[in-house]
């Protein structure tokens, strides 16, 4: 071969070799100078060594009024699997079935899940606690060790099992004030309740931010304050012992349900709320084992009834109130009265003859009630009602609070006779939170306080008290003082079973029959009794309300005495001194 | 005098001379950028240590708040009131008949009261700078501070 043949192809083979490293240089300057490209490349190496974290705010705890923990935080543990790392689906669905009780096909299905570019991980289980985490370690490990040498896809793997640590919820009452309380999912979002009501002021905010995997570039991560903690006005012991009695209650006269509601009638102040049925809120995905057939979470505040004869208390109230009666009126009780074209009859069909008002509360005289609400007119009836906030929430902290429902003159559904009936609570729907609130302006001179749950929010190194609010005054303070006479003296001269010794208590049974699709035809009632004291000096009201009860439908048989018992263990939780031996204290 | 200059100049001559001289600078070159490279390898992995004890530190700091949550959870379950009741029976307490409590006027007494957990927010916080501006301020600011300090005060002392 010619010396210029021989040159000539070992500059065709060099240019030929050149064009790779040319093409590289290209590839790298439009690397380089594309700005999608760029920024694609940035993503993916920041993926690397600047992944994006999220920090999450530690939820912040709810406390009862003494400081006690009602809602705290723990230790949990999520499990899951790097799916590119797993060696045998099969021992990780064994081991997590056997050791944390997931159902062994979803953890099959989960583990043996091909691992791709959109999806490299998958949760097994959470809320996995420290205990049952330090099991796992010890399988793993010994795992580890006795698998060795050679493997196959047959061989005993947990290789792709990973678990990482978060807080989760945790109630140390468990099923103490569940009502009030609600709870926190596997998710983090609060349900029902307290938790529900306040799920973004108690869960915080997190905050995304590019962390460093590289030591050089450490940096301080930023602080993400933790979510807002509540203290509630509910006392652990007074809520403890009124569950308690309510349960006692609810199985003794083999009732459907209970509530049992204690407010401060001078603040608002809800002191314990206590329903049926409750749940241990650890265990909260039983909700709908428990809570089923459409049961409201809590039914202080979410479920309105037609609430009989403590319903009188308010119409009595509008009486005096607006000048229609006095105490000393007298009216004659035939047994029945007509209005708007409907009979209305006494609780026991039977005329009482002449009865001032007082013997009108004493007795529960429905005709007498029904015409103080004539003598007072409807207008002004349902002004005074409305005032009272019957058909209106309360806007207690809770979340599904219910309005109930109170026909108005003009309303397509009211008719003339419903002034008769709602006068002695037929036809009108309240919740138990409703009555107690409303019937709390007679305890507290005519003012009615907003029922309050929250009593402080501590966030950011801050306690910011929460101011009580005034409802309204629905009625005079002269009003409500000769009204809480009346029923302190009805109370005593029937000696009811609602009598505590030592207190003077003021208070008023109801019994309503249950409406069905075809009118008042059930023997099923409602039994209520609402009931403050001490007269002078009220301190506490509490409300009743058992649904029907099986033993007895009169609310002065099975709703006053579980008043009476839950009175006389406030007074003593509450430091509360029998009438006599306070002013005596006061005296000296 | 000139048989000074010639060994002199034969001397500095002299090849093996030149290259002793080139690898000495050669050499001396060497040992600097390997004492460069040794301080700045000293250095860099010193800060790459302190970095992994930040970033293992961060770790150890997030895993405490969640060990402390723990524990006050922990703590509220031994303190709940089912687990004090039950405790409080195994000591051979029981609960106290209405009719037995004696109610007694304690002078100065203060009923109790809801839960402090931390300052209220309604109270007007004095907010006192704690630091000194030394601290925080730079070589010119406090060169300049103590010059206009310093002029004040001659001017003060002046009639």
């Amino acid at each position: 071969m010619k010396e210029r043949e021989k040159s000539r192809r070992y500059s065709i083979l060099g240019a030929f070799l050149s064009i790779f490293p040319f093409i590289i240089f290209l590839r790298m300057a439009s690397i380089q100078v594309n700005p999608d490209i760029v920024r694609k490349m940035q993503e993916i190496g920041d993926a690397f060594t600047n992944p994006l974290l999220t920090l999450t705010p530690a939820r912040g705890q709810i406390f009862d009024r003494r400081g006690n923990l009602l809602a705290g935080n723990r230790k949990v543990y999520e499990v899951g699997v790097e799916l590119q790392d797993v060696e045998n689906p099969t021992t990780i669905a064994q081991t997590v079935s056997a050791l944390l009780g997931v159902d062994y096909e979803d953890a099959l299905y989960v583990a043996s899940l091909e691992s791709s570019d959109s999806m490299v991980y998958s949760p097994l289980t959470n809320n996995v606690t420290e205990e049952e985490i330090e099991k796992l370690k010890v399988i793993i490990e010994q795992m580890g060790a006795v698998y060795t040498g050679k493997r196959d896809e047959n061989t005993p793997s947990l290789n792709g099992l990973v678990f990482s640590p978060r807080l989760g919820r945790i109630y140390p009452e468990e099923a103490l004030a569940s009502n009030i309380l609600g709870f926190v999912n596997r998710m983090g979002e609060g349900f029902y309740g307290v938790e529900g009501r306040f799920d973004s002021l108690l869960k915080g905010m997190s905050k995304v931010v590019r962390s460093s995997n590289d030591p050089n570039r450490a940096e301080e991560m930023p602080s993400v304050p933790d979510g807002a903690s509540l203290v509630l006005t509910i006392d652990r012991e007074i809520q403890r012992a009124m569950e308690r009695i309510i349960d006692d209650a609810v199985a003794e006269t083999s009732s459907d349900s209970g509530t049992l509601v204690v407010v401060n009638p001078r603040t608002g102040e809800v002191i314990a709320m206590a329903t049926t049925p409750r749940m241990d809120l650890n265990q909260f995905w039983k909700v709908d084992e428990i809570f089923t057939n459409e049961t409201p979470y809590n039914r202080a505040v979410s479920q309105s009834y037609e609430p009989g004869s403590v319903f009188k208390v308010l119409t009595m109230a509008s009486g005096l109130d607006s000048g229609a009666v006095t105490p000393e009126t007298v009216f004659v009780d035939t047994g029945a009265i007509e209005i708007g074209g409907t009979i209305i009859y006494n609780w026991n069909q039977v005329a009482w003859g002449p009865q001032d008002m007082q013997g009108c509360m004493q007795h529960s005289l429905n005709v007498c009630l029904a015409w103080i609400s004539t003598q007072i007119g409807s207008d002004a009836f349902y002004q005074y009602l409305s005032g009272f906030g019957i058909g209106h929430v309360t806007g207690i902290d809770l979340d599904g609070e219910a309005s109930g429902r109170l026909k108005e003159p003009g309303d397509n559904d009211w008719y003339a006779a419903d002034l008769g009936t709602n006068a002695f609570g037929q036809g009108v729907a309240a919740t138990p939170i409703q009555m107690a609130v409303s019937i709390s302006a007679i305890a507290n001179d005519g003012v009615m306080m907003a029922p309050q749950i929250v009593k402080s929010v501590v966030s950011e190194g801050y306690q910011h008290h929460i101011d009580q609010r005034v409802l309204g005054m629905p009625i005079k303070a002269e009003t409500a003082r000769i009204l809480s006479e009346m029923l302190a003296n009805s109370l005593e001269t029937e000696s009811s079973d609602a009598l505590v010794t030592g207190y003077r208590i003021a208070g008023k049974t109801g019994t309503a029959e249950i409406p069905t699709p075809f009118g008042y035809t059930s023997n099923e009632t409602n039994a209520s009794f609402v009931g403050w004291g001490p007269v002078d000096d009220p301190r506490f009201l509490i409300y009743v309300w058992l649904e029907k009860p099986g033993t007895s439908q009169w609310g002065s048989v099975v709703a006053a005495p579980v008043f009476q018992r839950a009175a006389e263990e406030l007074v003593v939780l509450l430091n509360l001194p029998p009438d006599a031996i306070r002013k005596k204290l006061a005296r000296d | 005098m000139d048989q000074l200059e010639n060994i002199a100049r034969s001397y500095f001559q002299a090849p093996w001379r030149k290259q002793l001289q080139i690898i000495a600078l050669f050499l001396l070159g060497l040992v600097i950028i390997a004492l460069v490279a040794g301080v700045y390898l000293s250095i860099s992995a010193r800060a790459t240590a302190v970095g992994r004890d930040i970033q293992k530190m961060q770790r150890e700091i997030s895993n405490l708040d969640k060990v402390n949550e723990s524990l006050q959870s922990d703590l509220a379950k031994i303190l709940s009131s089912s687990h004090m009741e039950a405790r409080a029976r195994t000591l051979g307490f029981i609960e106290t008949p209405p009719d037995q409590i004696v109610y007694l006027k304690v002078p100065g007494y203060v009923e109790r009261q809801s839960v402090i957990l931390a300052p209220s927010s309604d109270r007007n916080v004095v907010r006192a700078i704690s630091m000194p501006p030394e601290y925080t301020e730079s070589l010119f600011e406090w060169v300049y501070r103590q010059a206009r300090d310093w002029i004040a005060s001659i001017s003060e002392e002046k009639p």
